[in-house]
């Protein structure tokens, strides 16, 4: 009995190791693309934003904001054109990304108390660079706003003291909590690495019985009348075994190495991948078990694999998406674990929290394996 | 004499076309069917269907007593050679022969003595897409003796088999008839008529049983006609 699973194990084994395509695959890009997206974010914060300045009041007030805009910690001012229509030239050519301009007779109209407008453009076809140049550009005109607006109420006979208070009315503290320094590497290399990862593990999936079944050799595990249930089982033993081993280096990688935080929560997170996997790797079986052969279940694996991602809520709120959308998503695996992973590695979600994710994972196994073993046993 | 197999009105087909139409036909224990017919004529469909790996449309069809629609136990002791090359491709001789006495739940200790009946010895580390096509087959019908089965159904076996492996095969088929086994093998040259105790000749999706010597008079009879409707009058 042991030794017919043991069997087929050893047989899907030898299947993978001796397939060279899959083999590189499933060894080779799970662990290239943790380093390739580790490398792209190394920086981990964008620091040096390309700034232009246009300064067209050229006076001293003006030239103080210059000053505060090179000061400034993700900024750096790479041009000084002359006019407007030079910095829109040098933002469509993305020599710069933002770009500030102060108006003519600004230190006139600050010092008559005049209402003036510094104007600041960013180039918004890189969204992250958009929101942070915009952040950063922001902080530093908050500050020269602030200090006219003091400068004004002096000027109309206010103690600075009491200028000052009046400004500091309102204290606005922001204090990002579970990624404090907002680092995009923490955010982001590990979910692209767990969608390369879910990526090759469901095209893997889907073959677990159309690869069987659109083979010859079908013949032969029918005619022996051998049971599909025990066959299956078996292959998909390896299979869960082998996409967990793919994934077990990249974690300890990642977290003892690149230094990528998972909150104290390895083994956890280990085993909330394990009941991922299982969970993926049914809903590869339900649609290698509908694939009328290896090509169509290939296919099936990609429309399931490639927006699931997108879909996970991960990048983009769940709750943004229509509703249809949102219904979809969550009778993926892939929306649960994205979520989870999130929560597990930056929130410390504490276990009554996440085991809701442990038994829809482990539900959605349950439904989809049972419709999987029933169409198969209907077809073949 | 005892049925082993029993086929009644057995319907087949696939698309829109008839393959089988109403088949009825007993094999008895110990015989040597040869199935005949000349291109797609359902040798493969009705095998397969006497095999259980393929679905049948209407009809009933008995293997040793089992109904094959309601049950897999006759498959224990059943063999197949299937046309198709449908052995482990990324295998090897030897892991094909463990691996199918596995799925035959075979003892391993029955695979020495298989493989010195086909001579396989020579071949065992030989990945099975490497090898010609006369030892493919002494493989194939090797591992579906492996069970030792009472029933043989052999698609096409001596179908592009060279001289040495046609003739270990033959020795091994006799054999096997010999010790009291129960064989269907299917074949398109008439050079094979002999070899059988009964021809079931397929033609337009129905078995006629013939006597070997019938059989061949038939055939001549056919290729008379062929030579005559072409205005060739010089037919052997």
């Amino acid at each position: 009995m042991l030794n017919s699973y043991l069997t087929i194990m050893r047989r899907e084994i030898t299947y993978m190791w001796r397939d060279k395509g899959l083999r590189y695959i499933l060894l080779l890009v799970t662990l290239l693309s943790l380093f390739l997206f580790w490398g792209t974010y190394s920086a981990q914060l964008l620091k040096d934003i390309p700034t232009a300045v246009v300064d067209l009041d050229r006076s001293n007030a003006s030239r103080e904001i210059t000053d505060k805009l090179k000061t400034a910690e993700n900024l750096k001012i790479t041009a000084r054109p002359g006019s407007f229509a030079e910095l829109k030239e040098l933002i469509k050519q993305g020599e710069v990304v933002t770009g500030v301009v102060i108006p003519e007779d600004y230190a006139k109209d600050t010092a008559l108390g005049r209402h003036t407008r510094i104007y600041t453009v960013i180039d918004g076809s890189n969204f992250i660079y958009a929101t942070n140049a915009s952040t950063a550009v922001l902080s530093v005109t908050r500050t020269v706003s602030a200090e006219v607006g003091i400068q004004q109420l002096t000027g109309s006979g206010m103690q600075y003291q009491q200028a000052q208070e009046a400004y500091r009315g309102i204290q606005i503290q922001q204090e990002p909590w579970f990624n404090p320094t907002l680092n995009y590497a923490f955010f982001l290399v590990l979910g692209w690495v767990l969608n390369v990862w879910q990526q090759c593990c469901t095209l893997a999936s889907c073959m677990i019985i159309a690869g069987e079944t659109g083979m010859c050799s079908w013949l032969q595990i029918k005619a022996a009348g051998f049971s599909r249930l025990k066959l299956f089982t078996s292959k998909s033993v390896v299979h869960v075994i082998t996409f967990m081993l793919l994934i077990l280096p990249v974690y300890i990688i990642a977290n003892w190495v690149f230094k990528i935080p998972f909150n104290d929560h390895f083994w956890l997170l280990t085993l909330f991948t394990l009941v991922f996997t299982i969970s993926l790797h049914s809903i590869g079986a339900l649609a290698s078990s509908v694939a009328r052969n290896s090509l169509d279940a290939t296919r099936y694996g990609m429309i399931i694999a490639l927006p699931s991602f997108v879909l996970s809520g991960y990048t983009w709120p769940l709750e943004a998406m229509p509703q249809a959308l949102q219904v979809f998503a969550k009778v993926i695996p892939q929306t649960w674990f994205f979520q989870g992973v999130n929560y597990i590695t930056f929130k410390n979600p504490g276990w009554e929290f996440i085991s809701h994710y442990f038994i829809v994972l482990a539900a959605l196994a349950a439904v989809f394996y049972t419709l999987a073993a029933a169409i198969t046993a209907y077809r073949y | 004499m005892e049925p082993v197999i029993t086929v009644e009105n057995l319907v087949q087909s696939a698309g829109k076309k008839t393959i089988l139409n109403r088949v009825s036909f007993e094999v008895y224990r110990g015989e040597s069917l040869g199935i005949f017919g000349t291109g797609d004529t359902g040798k493969t469909s009705l095998m397969h269907i006497l095999a259980g790996v393929d679905k049948f449309k209407s009809g009933s069809v008995e293997v040793l007593g089992f109904n094959i629609k309601k049950t897999e136990k006759f498959k224990r002791k059943l063999g197949l050679v299937t046309q198709a090359p449908s052995l482990f491709n990324d295998l090897k001789v030897s892991e094909n022969l463990d691996f199918i006495a596995v799925l035959k739940g075979v003892k391993k200790d029955r695979i020495p003595g298989i493989i010195n009946q086909f001579e396989l010895e020579n071949y065992l580390d030989r990945p099975v897409k490497k090898l010609d096509s006369g030892v493919y087959q002494r493989l194939s019908t090797a591992c579906a003796l492996l069970n030792e089965p009472e029933i043989l159904i052999a698609d096409e076996p001596l179908r592009s088999t060279d001289i040495y492996s046609t003739r270990i095969i033959i020795t091994e088929l006799k054999k096997f008839i010999a010790e009291g086994g129960t064989c269907l093998w299917s074949f398109k040259s008439p050079e094979f008529f002999d070899l059988a105790d009964r021809i079931a000749w397929l033609d337009e999706g129905q078995v006629n049983m013939l006597t070997p010597w019938r059989a061949r008079e038939k055939w001549t009879s056919q290729v008379q006609d062929i030579y005559n409707s072409s205005g060739e009058n010089n037919a052997q």
